[in-house]
């Protein structure tokens, strides 16, 4: 059962840098083939500086740095019975390869809420504020996640 | 469907996405393993996924599907023109799903200069059952 106290708690920084090969290989593994995020110049061309990252891109980060676990061991969620319920990005720029991207992930909401069928859950929204090397806000990611009890 | 992609040419109600994905494979679902660093068996091996209650065995990961929904939407705006894309995840995929896209302007306005539509999306199998629901905003150009 989470631990509803730990709403605020701000965790330390990933920060990850992000190459070419990791934007085509995410695009390829959804199999999007659009060519602004397997060819420079077809992104140049389109008006990109390079080849973007793909909306999705910033569970990249999330998931290879390994952290999640700890974060919902220290949230006492069971892990046996968490749900990723929602997901939203808010873009304010493009991320480019060669970025260093750095996202504070914090606990911004925590609630119990009892379903239609009575039974009751906790939901977890995290946020992630990502900046780059410039110090340039460029996304926010808010993860909601459903803990059944 | 509506092709334009002018503000002025965007109206409340129009269909704006379609888009077919799949039918799902198992190897697409080890690739996005790989790529996104989501290692959960769940998604790989149906042995742990039968252990764990999938009878059928692997089932793809949400965030996959959400590709799929951003795929959809950039195919629609150009990517460097979408603002926020969120969605709910309302049901499990399995391999052999064929997955169709589709969105609905639902509002537009313009705020601080810039001209924003938002759009509901959502992603149903060849059943037309609901994967994953949600809505984007985008910021589109003017005529004027």
């Amino acid at each position: 059962m989470a631990d509803l106290s730990k709403v605020g708690t701000e965790y330390p920084p990933i920060v990850w840098e992000v190459e070419r090969g990791k934007i085509r290989e995410l695009a390829k593994a959804i199999g999007d083939f659009n060519p602004i995020y397997l060819d420079r110049d077809a992104a140049v061309k389109a008006g990109y500086k390079d080849t973007p990252a793909p909306p999705t891109f910033l569970t990249v980060p999330m998931m290879w740095c390994g952290k999640m676990p700890d974060f919902i061991n220290d949230l006492k969620i069971n892990f046996m019975m968490v749900l990723h319920g929602e997901e939203e990005y808010e873009y304010y720029q493009e991320i480019y390869p060669g970025d260093v991207i750095t996202g504070i992930p914090k606990v911004t909401k925590m609630e119990e809420k009892t379903s239609k069928s009575g039974s009751k859950m906790d939901m977890i929204t995290l946020e992630v504020l990502y900046t780059n090397q410039r110090g340039e806000k460029v996304a926010k990611v808010r993860s909601l996640l459903v803990e059944r009890k | 469907m509506v092709q334009g992609k002018y503000f002025e040419d965007v109206n409340v109600g129009d269909a704006v996405i379609e888009l077919k994905k799949g039918p799902l494979q198992k190897l697409q679902l080890v690739m996005y393993a790989g790529a996104s660093g989501d290692f959960n068996p769940l998604h790989t091996d149906d042995d742990f996924a039968k252990a764990v209650g999938m009878k059928d065995g692997v089932i793809a990961h949400g965030m996959l599907i959400m590709g799929f929904v951003g795929q959809a939407v950039t195919s629609w705006v150009p990517k460097n023109r979408l603002k926020r894309l969120g969605v709910r995840f309302a049901g499990m995929s399995k391999p052999g799903n064929t997955i169709t896209i589709s969105g609905e302007v639902t509002d537009k306005r313009v705020v601080d200069g810039e001209n924003i539509v938002t759009c509901s999306i959502v992603a149903k199998d060849e059943q037309g059952d609901v994967k994953v629901s949600g809505s984007f905003d985008a910021a589109l150009p003017s005529k004027a």
